[in-house]
C-alpha cells in the first residue's frame, strides 16, 4: 500500500517535473536573452534605449516564472528544490520592491553589476535544470522498479 | 532610435578613399587657415629645437628635470636658500647623544633629533636642468654652501660609458628627428642622465624593484654612510668627508657652520622653512645610489617631497605644529606644465588635464596609486585670445584617420614610405596616406608642409565634418522656455527679470537667421503662444487637459527668431504684466514637460525652464518629501538626494534621445525637490542654477548675467564626444552631466565652455609595453552656425614604472576634480559621512603608500611627508568635505541647496572647481585707499595674494573680500572707520546690512571697489557674484555667508585644517 502511494506520488511528481524542466528551460532562456542584450550593448551592436526596452520587457515574467515554480516546488512537495530556490524568490522580491527594472539612464554604469547578478542567475538555473533533470532520470528509473517490484498486474488492478 | 545607431557609426566611419593626385593639395579655403600658414611654425630651425626635444623626452627619463628646470633663474637663489636653512639639523646632531637602539623608530625621546629636516642620506636636488649641465655643476648653488649631513654628486659623476639610447620613446622618429646640432647645446651629460634613466626604466618594470636596487647599491658604495646614521652624529662630517673624495665635477660640502639659528626650533616645524614651503618651490631631494652596475648606476631619483615634522611625543603635538606651514594654495592653481613641456605638442591644460602625468606600467603600480586615475576635459573651455583653435577643412580627402583604432591624424603621427603611408602613433598600424594629403618628406622626415597643417602641429583642431558625420542636417540653434507663472513666480518679481534679459539677448543668440525661439507657460493650466510671424500679438491658447497632452499647433509654437521678432518682442513686453493678477498656486510642471518634448522632438535645442515650486499636477507631481531631521544617519538618508519620481528619469533619456539639453533654473525659498528636477539637467548635459528665496530687487544682477550667458555663450548642439586612448588604457567610467550612449560615448545634447566632464582609466593588460600613452578627446558637435565640426584634442603622458614618478607628476587639481565628482555620486548612494570619510580614506592611503615609499630611505620620524605637487591635497580634501554639497548633516545646508550645489559641481571646470573649494580671502581696505589704477596695481601682485581661510586672517579693522566664483562676501570688520564705511555704503551705512545693497558712491574708495569687483566678475564669467555684506559680529548671516566658508576653522564639529592634518597623519602612520 505505501509502495503504491510513493509511487504515485512519483508519477504525480513526474509530470510536474517534465513541465518543471520546460519551464527551467525557458526561464534559462529568458536570462540568457537578458544577458546577450546587456552584452550586445556592451559591445555597442544595439542602443541603451532598445537594450533596456528589451530586458525590461521580460523582467517581470521571469520574476513571475521564478515564483510559479517555487509554488510548484512546495504544492508537490519537492522540499529540497523548494528550499534551493527560495533564496532566489526572497531575492527576486527585494528587487522587484526596490528597482528591478533596468534603467536607460544609468545602464552603463550599472553593466557590470547588471551582468554579474544574470551570470549568477544562469549559474543558478542551470544547477536547478541539472538537478531536475537528474531526478527526472533518477525517478524513471525508479519507476522502472517500482513496477518490476509491482510486476504482478493482478495486483494493481485489485487495487484499483 | 535608429539615427542614434548612425550616428554612433558614423562617429566611426573613417575618411574614404578618394583617387589619389600626386599633387601638394592646396590648402582648404576656410577663413581660419590663412593666419594659420603665416603662424609660427614657418620657421623650420628653431621648430627642430622643441619638437627633436620631444622626441626625446618620450622616455620618462625627462620627468625628472621638470620642475626644476622649470623655474628661471632666479629659482637658483631661492632654492639656495632655502637648502641653506635645511641643515640646520645637522649641528645639533653633532650635540645629540650617542645613539640608543631605537633611535629608528623616533621614540619619544628622540625629540633632539627633530630638527633634522632633511633626510640624512639624501642630497640636495641634483637633476641637472640643462642650463646647470651646460655650465658644470657649481654654478648651481652659491659658493659656501653650508650643505651638511648631505653628500652630493653631481651629475658628471654619473657613469660616463653609459650608452645613450635617446631614442626610447619613440623610434620611429628618433633617428631622423634628432639632430646632432640641436642636440649639442644639451650637454652629454643630461642625455645621458636621460638615457640611463630610460634604462633603468626598462629594467625595472615593477615599481617596486626600483627601490630595492638602489638601495643595496647605495649601501655597497658608500660603506660608511649607514652605520654613520646609527652612530653619534658627532662621527658623521669627518666620516662622510672622509667617505665621499670628491667626485669628477663635484665638491665637498663645506663644513657646516657649528650651530644655526633653528637649534631654538627645537620641536617646532622644522622641514622647509614656511617660506620655502609656502611659496611652493620644492626641496629637492635625490638619492645617489652610486651604484656600479650599468644599469642602476644612473637612477638619480629625485625625490621632491614636502613635509613638516609633527611633535612625536604624543599628546603634545599640538604645539609642535604651526598651522603657518601648512601648504596653501594661496596663490590660485597650481597647475604644473610639466607635460606640456615634456610634449609641447599637447593640447592646452585647459582642455585636458589628467590626474598624474605618468601612467603606470603596471596593474599593481596602479593598485598601489590610491589616488583617481583618470582625466578631466573640458572640451570647449575658453580659449584666449591668440590660441583659438584652429580649423581644418578636409574637404577633398575626408578626415584622416587610423583605419584601425579611429585616432585622428595628430601632431604624434608619424610619416614614413617618403610620405606614402602615415603610422598611427596609439596603434602603430601603417595607414596609406590619401593622394590629396600627400606630401613629400625632408631630410629629417619631416613633411615639407608641415607649416601649413595645423592638425600636425597642434595639440587642438577642429576639422570640418563632412556628410559621412551627420544623420541630418545640422540643427540651428533652438531656444524654448518653459516659464512657471504661478502666484510665487510672479510675486518674486522673477517674470519681468527672466523677460527682459531673454529680450535684451535676442540680439545676440547665436548662429543668426536660423535661431529658434518658442515658450510655454503654465500654472494649472499650460499656455502656448502662436507666434507665427503674420500675427501682430502672439496668441495664446491654454489648455486645461493634463492627463492628455498634445500640442494646439503643430508648426507655429516654434518659430523662426529673426522671422517672427516682431511677435516675440511682443510676447516678452506683455507677458510679465499678462500674468500679474494670476493667483494659481497650482503647478503642472510635468504636462508642461511633455508638452515641450513634443514641441521640441524634432529639432533639439535647448529648453530653459524657469521653475519656482514643487510641481502638483498632472504627472510628475511631487510630495513634500520634507527634510527629517530622524533620516540623517541612517541608511536612508541618501534617498533624500536621489529622484523619488521615475518620470523625469524617463523625459531625461527621451530628451537626450531627441538632443534637448534642459537648464534648469530654481528659485523658490521653499523646497522644490530640485534632486528630483536636478535630474533632467544631470543626464541631458545641462545645468542648475539655484537662487534661493529669489527676489527681483537683490538677485536680479545675477540671474541677469547667468541667463545672459547661458543664451549668448558659445555653444555645440547635438554632439557625442569620445576619449581614446593607446592600448592596454581603456576608460571605464564618466562622471559629470551627460549620459552615456554606448560604453564610451558621452551624449551631449548641448556643450559648452563651462562644463567639464571627469573620467577614470584603467589598465586592461597587466604591463604596458609602450613607452608613450596618447589621449585624444574628440567632440564631434554642430556649432551655431551650422557646421558639423570635430574637436579633436590629443595628449601624450609618458608611462613610468615608479610610483615617486606619478607622485611628482600628480596633478592636484584634476585629482579634487574626480574626488569631488566621485564624493557626490557617492552620496546618492549613502550618507554624507560615508562620503566624506571616503574621501579621508583615500588621501590618507595615498600619503601612506608615499611615506612607505621613502620610509625605506629616510628616517622619517613624526614628519609628515606629501609630494610637492599634492601639497594642497589635503587641504582641498578638507574643504570638500565641508562644501556645500558633502557639509554637516541636517541642520547644515537645504536639501535643495545641497542637491543644487552637487549638480554644479559635477560639471565645474578645474580651476573653477578650485577657487570653490578654496576661495579667496583678501584684504582690500588699504588697497582701496590707495589712488592708484587698478592696470598698475594688478602687476602688485602682494595685494592679490589670498590670505588662509581662517578667523584669524581677520583683522577687526579691516574690509576683506571673499570670493568663491559664485559670491562675494565683504566683510566689514567692527573697528573699521565709520568714514570708510560711510564711503563705501552711502547714507544707510548704519543699516541693517541684509537690506543694503553695494551701489557705486561719489568717490574714489567706492569706485575703486566697483572697479575690483567688476575685475574679477569679468576673470571668469561663468557666473555672476553677487556682493553680501557682512558686518563683523552680525549674527546669524556672518556665520552664514562668511564663518561657515572659512574652512581652516573648526566649525560645528567639523575638523579645522591642524586638526584634519593630525588625524591624516595619525592614520597614515597607523598601518605605515
Amino acid at each position: 500500500m505505501s509502495l503504491y502511494i510513493s509511487s504515485l506520488s512519483f508519477l504525480t511528481g513526474l509530470i510536474f517535473l517534465i513541465n518543471g524542466l520546460e519551464a527551467y528551460y525557458n526561464y534559462n532562456c529568458n536570462c540568457l536573452l537578458q544577458l546577450m542584450c546587456l552584452a550586445d550593448l556592451e559591445y555597442d551592436y544595439v542602443n541603451p534605449y532598445d537594450s533596456a526596452f528589451r530586458i525590461n520587457r521580460v523582467v517581470v515574467p521571469e520574476f513571475a516564472l521564478q515564483g510559479a515554480l517555487w509554488f510548484l516546488h512546495l504544492v508537490t512537495g519537492h522540499w529540497l528544490m523548494f528550499l534551493i530556490c527560495l533564496p532566489y524568490l526572497y531575492y527576486n522580491i527585494k528587487l522587484y520592491r526596490s528597482l528591478h527594472l533596468v534603467d536607460v539612464i544609468e545602464i552603463f554604469n550599472q553593466l557590470p553589476w547588471e551582468k554579474k547578478i544574470r551570470l549568477y542567475k544562469l549559474g543558478y538555473l542551470v544547477i536547478l535544470l541539472a538537478y531536475s533533470i537528474f531526478w527526472y532520470g533518477v525517478s524513471k528509473k525508479l519507476l522502472v522498479l517500482i513496477s518490476e517490484t509491482t510486476r504482478k498486474p493482478n495486483y494493481i488492478i485489485s487495487l484499483l | 532610435m535608429i539615427h542614434l545607431r548612425r550616428e554612433e557609426r558614423f562617429f566611426e566611419k573613417m575618411g574614404t578613399e578618394y583617387p589619389s593626385s600626386p599633387a601638394i593639395p592646396s590648402r582648404p579655403a576656410s577663413p581660419f587657415s590663412v593666419p594659420q600658414s603665416s603662424t609660427p611654425f614657418k620657421s623650420s630651425g628653431p621648430v627642430v629645437g622643441p619638437e627633436a626635444s620631444a622626441f626625446r623626452h618620450a622616455p620618462p627619463s625627462s620627468t625628472q628635470i621638470t620642475p626644476p628646470s622649470s623655474s628661471s633663474g632666479s629659482m637658483v637663489g631661492t632654492e639656495a636658500s632655502a637648502f641653506r636653512t635645511i641643515p640646520s639639523g645637522m649641528p645639533n646632531g653633532a650635540a645629540r647623544p650617542p645613539p640608543t637602539s631605537g633611535f629608528p623608530n623616533m621614540p619619544p625621546a628622540a625629540g633632539p633629533y627633530q630638527p633634522f629636516p632633511a633626510p640624512q642620506f639624501s642630497s640636495i636636488a641634483q637633476v641637472p636642468p640643462p642650463r646647470t649641465s651646460l655650465a658644470g655643476q657649481p654654478v648651481l648653488w652659491p659658493p659656501v654652501r653650508p650643505v651638511s649631513g648631505s653628500f652630493s654628486t653631481s651629475p658628471v659623476s654619473l657613469n660616463p660609458t653609459q650608452p645613450t639610447p635617446v631614442q626610447m620613446g619613440s623610434p620611429p622618429q628618433s633617428g631622423s628627428m634628432v639632430q646632432p646640432d640641436i642636440v649639442a647645446p644639451r650637454s652629454p651629460i643630461d642625455s645621458q642622465f636621460s638615457a640611463a634613466r630610460a634604462t633603468m626604466q626598462q629594467s625595472s618594470p615593477t615599481a617596486g624593484s626600483v627601490y630595492p636596487v638602489a638601495r643595496p647599491s647605495f649601501q655597497s658604495s658608500f660603506p660608511g654612510y649607514i652605520s654613520q646614521q646609527t652612530t653619534a652624529g658627532a662621527q658623521a662630517q669627518p666620516r662622510q668627508s672622509l667617505a665621499f673624495p670628491p667626485q669628477p665635477g663635484g665638491y665637498v660640502p663645506p663644513m657646516p657652520a657649528a650651530s644655526s639659528p633653528y637649534f631654538a626650533q627645537q620641536g617646532c616645524y622644522a622641514a622647509p622653512p614656511s617660506v620655502a614651503s609656502q611659496l611652493g618651490h620644492p626641496r629637492e631631494q635625490i638619492r645617489h645610489p652610486g651604484s656600479t652596475h650599468p644599469m642602476a648606476v644612473m637612477q638619480g631619483l629625485v625625490e621632491d617631497f614636502s613635509s613638516f615634522s609633527i611633535g612625536s611625543v604624543p599628546g603634545s603635538f599640538d604645539s609642535g605644529l604651526d598651522s603657518k606651514v601648512l601648504p596653501r594654495p594661496l596663490e590660485g592653481d597650481l597647475e604644473r606644465n610639466t607635460l606640456s613641456e615634456m610634449f609641447p605638442l599637447n593640447c592646452s591644460s585647459r582642455y585636458l588635464r589628467l590626474t598624474t602625468s605618468g601612467i603606470p606600467n603596471s596593474q599593481s603600480l596602479a593598485s598601489r596609486w590610491h589616488l583617481p586615475l583618470g582625466a578631466v576635459v573640458c572640451p570647449l573651455a575658453e580659449a584666449p585670445n591668440g590660441e583659438e583653435v584652429p580649423v581644418v577643412n578636409f574637404a577633398q580627402t575626408g578626415i584622416i584617420r587610423c583605419k584601425r583604432c579611429r585616432t585622428y591624424v595628430n601632431p604624434y603621427v608619424t610619416f614614413t614610405d617618403s610620405g606614402r603611408k602615415w603610422r598611427c602613433n596609439s596603434c602603430a598600424l601603417l595607414n596609406d596616406v590619401p593622394g590629396e594629403y600627400f606630401a613629400h618628406l625632408d631630410a629629417r622626415g619631416r613633411r615639407i608642409d608641415l607649416d601649413q597643417r595645423p592638425e600636425l602641429t597642434k595639440g587642438s583642431v577642429e576639422f570640418i565634418a563632412p556628410t559621412d558625420y551627420m544623420v541630418r542636417p545640422p540643427m540651428p540653434p533652438l531656444y524654448f522656455f518653459l516659464i512657471d507663472v504661478s502666484v510665487s513666480a510672479v510675486r518674486s518679481g522673477m517674470l519681468e527679470v527672466v523677460a527682459q534679459t531673454i529680450k535684451s539677448c535676442l540680439d545676440n543668440l547665436p548662429g543668426f537667421p536660423r535661431t529658434q525661439i518658442g515658450f510655454i507657460t503654465y500654472d494649472s493650466t499650460l499656455h502656448f503662444y502662436n507666434m507665427k510671424s503674420s500675427l501682430n500679438q502672439p496668441q495664446m491658447m491654454v489648455m486645461s487637459d493634463l492627463d492628455d497632452v498634445f500640442i494646439p499647433l503643430p508648426d507655429d509654437l516654434l518659430v523662426n527668431l529673426s522671422e517672427s521678432r516682431t511677435v516675440v518682442d511682443a510676447f516678452l513686453d506683455s507677458f510679465p504684466s499678462m500674468f500679474q493678477e494670476n493667483t494659481n498656486v497650482e503647478s503642472a510642471f510635468g504636462p508642461a514637460l511633455r508638452a515641450a518634448f513634443m514641441v521640441m522632438s524634432q529639432l533639439g535645442g535647448k529648453l530653459l525652464i524657469f521653475q519656482h515650486s514643487l510641481p502638483s499636477l498632472g504627472v510628475g507631481r511631487l510630495r513634500l518629501r520634507g527634510d527629517d531631521i530622524r533620516v540623517y544617519g541612517t541608511d536612508k538618508e541618501h534617498i533624500l538626494r536621489i529622484p523619488e519620481d521615475p518620470f523625469y528619469k524617463q523625459m531625461a533619456a527621451d530628451f537626450t534621445k531627441n538632443q534637448v539639453a534642459v537648464n534648469l533654473y530654481g528659485f523658490s525659498d521653499k523646497y522644490t525637490d530640485l534632486a528630483t528636477l536636478g535630474t533632467l539637467a544631470k543626464y541631458t548635459g545641462g545645468q542648475v542654477y539655484y537662487y534661493p528665496s529669489f527676489q527681483a530687487a537683490v538677485h536680479k544682477d545675477k540671474l541677469c548675467h547667468e541667463l545672459a550667458r547661458d543664451l549668448t555663450r558659445e555653444t555645440a548642439w547635438e554632439s557625442v564626444m569620445r576619449i581614446r586612448c593607446g592600448k592596454g588604457v581603456r576608460f571605464t567610467t564618466y562622471h559629470g552631466n551627460f549620459m552615456l550612449r554606448s560604453t564610451d560615448l558621452i551624449a551631449l545634447p548641448a556643450v559648452d565652455c563651462d562644463k567639464a566632464y571627469a573620467m577614470q582609466l584603467s589598465l586592461e593588460e597587466t604591463l604596458l609595453t609602450s613607452q608613450t600613452v596618447y589621449f585624444q578627446v574628440a567632440l564631434l558637435y554642430t556649432s551655431s552656425s551650422g557646421e558639423r565640426r570635430i574637436r579633436v584634442h590629443t595628449a601624450a603622458a609618458p608611462v613610468v614604472a615608479d610610483l615617486g614618478e606619478m607622485y611628482r607628476m600628480a596633478d592636484t587639481g584634476a585629482i579634487i576634480s574626480l574626488f569631488t565628482r566621485l564624493a557626490i555620486e557617492k552620496t546618492l548612494t549613502s550618507k554624507l559621512e560615508e562620503a566624506r570619510n571616503s574621501v579621508q580614506l583615500r588621501i590618507v592611503k595615498a600619503l601612506r603608500e608615499y611615506r612607505n615609499l621613502h620610509a625605506v630611505q629616510h628616517r622619517l620620524g613624526g614628519r609628515m611627508i606629501y609630494p610637492e605637487s599634492l601639497k594642497c591635497l589635503p587641504l582641498y580634501g578638507l574643504a570638500l568635505c565641508k562644501s556645500i554639497a558633502l557639509r554637516g548633516g541636517y541642520a547644515d545646508a537645504q536639501p535643495d541647496e545641497r542637491c543644487a550645489a552637487g549638480y554644479t559641481m559635477m560639471a565645474l571646470p578645474v580651476k573653477k572647481m578650485l577657487k570653490l573649494l578654496y576661495p579667496q580671502l583678501i584684504r582690500i581696505d588699504e588697497y582701496l585707499l590707495k589712488k592708484t589704477s587698478l592696470a598698475e596695481d594688478s602687476k602688485d601682485k602682494d595685494i592679490w595674494k589670498g590670505l588662509p581661510l581662517a578667523a584669524g586672517s581677520l583683522d577687526p579693522q579691516g574690509l576683506y573680500l571673499y570670493d568663491d566664483g559664485f559670491r562675494f562676501v565683504l566683510w566689514f570688520g567692527s573697528m573699521l572707520s565709520p568714514d570708510r564705511v560711510k564711503n563705501l555704503l552711502g547714507e544707510n551705512f548704519a543699516a541693517d546690512y541684509s537690506k543694503v545693497s553695494l551701489r557705486e558712491q561719489d568717490n574714489e574708495i567706492s569706485r575703486n571697489l566697483m572697479g575690483l569687483l567688476n575685475k574679477y566678475r569679468e576673470s571668469d564669467s561663468s557666473y555672476y557674484q553677487l556682493s553680501y555684506l557682512v558686518r563683523q559680529g552680525e549674527k546669524p548671516r556672518e556665520g552664514y555667508f562668511l564663518l561657515t566658508n572659512l574652512i581652516e576653522d573648526p566649525v560645528g564639529g567639523a575638523n579645522g585644517y591642524l586638526d584634519w592634518i593630525m588625524q591624516l597623519h595619525r592614520q597614515v602612520q597607523q598601518n605605515a
